[in-house]
């Protein structure tokens, strides 16, 4: 028979269960923490406050000591999902315009890996929420899948116009104060110079005013 | 082969020489990098010349040696230091070992003769010896510590010698192969010392093993690579610059976008424990109180209050309220705070250049120029939209409204220094606002500003009259150092503002050129000029000033050609008495031309990142011709033929499309050619240079 040394082979044997064992924790305790990680990213947008609004419209919970829920009017239920879906509108933007950025800043370095990856994360989520809002408003009116984000685009876009004007308006009391004060200024300064002066300098003084006029036609025909 | 073969090297003769090259390999080139001339802009660049010292100047002073002494490599200096003692601690090993190794039994030596000596000469020599130390006729000499038994020793030596000398397959020995014993083994050493291998050492050796390749290998492998993934490209934190990307807003503003900088990661590190709290509210108080200039203290607008107002405390608010106390010039009376204030400025420019990288990925012009703004107000700390007077000496919020008077715009460095001496003397001088003396400092740095004046930005071709579509384009931007304020400026010469192509055979200048365009135009001559440092003294670190650049279109509102970097120039700016040359500077970016033809009408943007208001916005219009107009034209030239299956010919066929035409015009690219050194070429290549020069 073959006189196998097993003491001796013990050891090689050892060795090899050690490196593949050390390989093996490590590669799986490196997975979990990846995970883990991944898992406890922020996620990219804040919570879905009108997703949240429409769902607790549609599951209303009956008040204590009645039997049936309140009904909610189905315009009210209409009128949450359009707000949800302008709000869907407002992140598929986002979304958009930041992939072409992120990509590319990725590839760079100048920004992190798990950036790209809250964003791809974003990016099915919204995926997932554009089909469940279609196939909620299907069920509300039929066909209303197919034409709710136009709808959803268009009051996106004409609140951001008028966001747009009431910022340019906002800013109309405070230029028109400005405008007065400045006015006053230049009046006062004009009439001190009128009568301030004495017999000799008329003529420096005319033309001053003459200047002065002029400056103040020419703010007004700017303005 | 066993084991035994190998000898050991047992007096550690070997073993430091083989230490001593390893530590070597390693310290010589860490030894150059310590020693080579540091590329800090800060040891090399002129200064602008002022004795204007800021508030807390001393504060200012502290930090900037503080940032000077973390740049002074430490460590390495540690590393090269250690290295070198190893070094000549091997060394000494060396030269004490080599005396201890037994030398060869060599008769000759202790006869004193020369090898080569005959066998009569040795006769005769011994005979005088053993004349002289017989032991019968040598007396010891107490003096020279001889006893008895040296002296009979001695003469044992002698005898031995004598005798292996006198025998012939001895002597034959030595003289063939240098060895009594005939001739000598090879025997291969191993550099390594005998404990090594000896009985009983061998875990130990193990250990050690163990320990360098399954620790401190990983762990410097480890270290470097997370090293790597912890910074991004433009040296912040990469969560920094995560947050960054997350704040990043098409309508961000200059404010907003101090607000998104307090993100930065860096702040929390510099703010840690009790110092993210301590002194919020007086701090607040402090930049929330009623400003001279603006309607707050530190220059906030009502909406970056509220996104202050609405941040839970904590670092990132302490931040945020110290940036603004910085752009606001706020004086916070707590040498904790103020310091603090003096810390996060450097700290919100670097988290910027991460902010402009992400603002030029997504390509919205309005945030790129609001972050350029941001980093040029943080340097010279000045809220957004202040009056650039802010950037001279002494001039406080207050002064320099009393200068612009009630005006909405704010009147430029430039502009202030253009107005008649007189006149700005009246407006600048007096009861409240400068004094005399700070009247004149801040007159002499004004004066001492690098301002830079574009005079003609063009576009061309290189060696080409028209630009075709998808040509490598050159934006030419030819513009001259004016510091505001300067009197008897030269007339521009208008050959200057040609931009001549180098000579076809100065291949040289084309290769040189060629880096130039890839690496974002660094100047390859021979003499680079640095502008001076910037003018910066609320900032704590030394910052070399760059200009930027770049196209945008006006119509979309999106960034055309990202932008060129320009931070040293061919020409002087100052001669040696600090007066401005006003040599006419050349700015050049390449890119690729739309590959349709027509006219293209850009905005030119040319921004100075030091200086707040400097900055130049003008249009500029790329004609694009067809691509068939600039075949035409040149096959009108009989300037020179090149063979169809010549380079030349083989490029003008790919440019046109279409099999080459029987008369083409030579093309500088191949200027590499081996015909291009006959004198006919280099009259040829000198013309079309002339023609080529008019855009």
């Amino acid at each position: 028979m073959f006189g196998v040394d097993w003491w001796g082979l013990a050891l090689p044997f050892a060795y090899i269960a050690v490196l593949l064992g050390s390989l093996v924790t490590f590669s799986s305790m490196s997975r979990k923490r990846r995970a883990a990680k991944s898992a406890n990213l922020a996620p990219w947008f804040p919570p879905h406050m009108q997703r949240n609004i429409y769902l607790s419209l549609l599951h209303l919970e009956p008040e204590q000591g009645k039997e049936k829920s309140p009904a909610v009017p189905e315009s009210i239920i209409r009128a949450a999902l359009l707000r949800r879906a302008v709000e869907d509108i407002h992140r598929i933007i986002q979304i958009r315009s930041a992939k072409q950025a992120c990509s590319t800043l990725l590839q760079r370095g100048s920004v992190g890996d798990d950036l790209w990856q809250r964003f791809e994360r974003a990016e099915k989520e919204m995926e997932d929420e554009l089909r469940d809002v279609v196939t909620e408003a299907n069920a509300l009116t039929p066909n209303w899948g197919q034409t709710i984000f136009q709808s959803a685009n268009e009051i996106a876009a004409g609140t951001l116009l008028r966001k747009k004007l009431e910022d340019i308006q906002s800013q109309a009391p405070a230029e028109k104060e400005w405008w007065e004060r400045r006015r006053a200024s230049i009046q006062s300064e004009f009439m001190k110079e009128l009568e301030a002066p004495g017999g000799s300098d008329d003529d420096a003084v005319l033309v001053n005013g003459a200047n002065n006029t002029g400056s103040i036609k020419k703010k007004k025909g700017k303005k | 082969m066993s084991g035994t073969d190998y000898s050991y090297d047992e007096q550690g003769q070997f073993f430091p020489i083989f230490i001593a090259t390893i530590v070597g390999i390693v310290t010589i080139p860490l030894t150059y990098t310590v020693l080579k001339p540091s590329s800090d802009p800060g040891a090399t660049a002129p200064r602008i010349k002022t004795d204007y010292r800021p508030e807390h100047a001393d504060l200012i002073d502290i930090q900037r040696k503080a940032q000077k002494k973390k740049e002074r490599k430490l460590k390495r200096i540690i590393t090269v230091v250690a290295g070198w003692a190893t070094m000549a601690f091997m060394a000494y090993l060396i030269y004490v070992t080599a005396r201890t190794i037994p030398k060869i039994w060599n008769p000759y030596d202790i006869l004193g003769l020369s090898d080569s000596a005959s066998e009569r000469e040795i006769k005769s020599h011994y005979k005088q010896l053993s004349k002289k130390y017989h032991p019968d006729k040598a007396r010891p000499d107490p003096a020279k510590n001889e006893t008895l038994e040296s002296i009979n020793d001695y003469y044992v030596e002698l005898v031995k010698a004598y005798k292996a000398l006198t025998d012939e397959e001895i002597r034959n020995n030595f003289i063939q192969f240098g060895h009594p014993d005939g001739k000598q083994s090879f025997s291969i050493g191993i550099a390594l010392p005998k404990f090594i291998v000896t009985d009983g050492n061998g875990k130990y050796v193990i250990l050690v093993y163990a320990a360098l390749l399954g620790v401190l290998l990983p762990y410097l492998v480890g270290s470097w690579w997370y090293g790597t993934q912890r910074m991004s490209k433009e040296k912040v934190l990469i969560e920094s610059a995560n947050n960054l990307f997350r704040e990043y807003d098409e309508g961000l503003e200059e404010g907003g976008i101090v607000s998104a900088l307090s993100t930065g990661l860096e702040f929390q590190n510099a703010l840690k424990g009790d110092k993210a709290e301590s002194g919020l509210g007086k701090l607040e108080s402090r930049i929330l109180a009623e400003g001279t200039a603006t309607p707050l203290a530190g220059g906030l607008s009502t909406k970056d209050r509220t996104v202050l107002e609405d941040l839970d405390g904590g670092a990132r608010r302490k931040a945020l309220a110290l940036l603004w106390a910085h752009l606001g010039r706020v004086e916070l009376d707590d040498p904790a705070l103020n310091q603090a204030k003096i810390e996060v400025a450097p700290i919100a420019h670097a988290l910027n250049t991460s902010f402009t990288a992400i603002a030029l990925a997504f390509g919205t012009t309005a945030p790129i120029l609001a972050s350029y703004l941001t980093g040029q107000n943080l340097l010279q700390a000045m809220p957004p939209k202040a009056s650039p007077l802010l950037q001279l000496p002494s001039i406080t919020p207050a002064i320099a409204k009393a200068i612009e008077g009630d005006s909405r715009t704010h009147l430029s460095l430039q502009d202030y220094m253009a107005l008649p001496e007189a006149h700005r003397k009246k407006l600048s001088v007096g009861k409240g606002l400068l004094t005399e003396a700070q009247y004149k400092t801040a007159m002499s740095v004004a004066k001492q500003l690098p301002r830079l004046q574009v005079e003609k930005p063009f576009f061309k071709v290189t060696g080409e009259k028209y630009i075709i579509p998808s040509s490598l384009v050159s934006l030419v931007v030819k513009g001259r150092f004016i510091p505001p304020g300067s009197q008897d400026i030269p007339e521009v010469n208008e050959l200057d503002l040609e931009d001549i192509d180098p000579d076809e055979d100065d291949l040289d200048a084309i290769l040189g050129r060629k880096k130039k365009g890839i690496k974002g135009a660094k100047s390859e001559e021979e003499k680079i000029v640095q502008p001076p440092l910037a003018f910066a003294p609320y900032f704590a670190r030394d910052y070399s000033p760059r200009w930027h650049v770049f196209l945008t279109d006006s119509k979309q509102g999106k960034i055309a050609v990202p932008p060129f970097t320009f931070t040293t120039f061919d020409k002087p700016i100052y001669d040696e008495s600090g007066k401005p040359t006003f040599n006419m500077q050349t700015l050049k970016a390449q890119f690729q031309a739309p590959p349709q033809a027509g006219h293209y009408t850009f905005v030119m943007h040319l921004i100075c990142d030091s200086y707040v208001g400097f900055d130049t916005k003008m249009e500029v219009t790329l004609v694009v011709d067809e691509a068939s107009k600039g075949a035409d034209i040149e096959a009108d030239d009989d300037i020179s033929e090149p063979d169809e299956d010549s380079l030349a010919g083989q490029m003008q066929a790919m440019k046109s499309g279409a099999p080459a035409p029987p008369k083409k015009k030579k093309k500088p690219e191949s200027s590499d050619d081996e015909e291009s050194n006959t004198e006919e070429e280099v009259d040829d290549t000198s013309d079309t240079d002339t023609d080529t020069d008019e855009e």
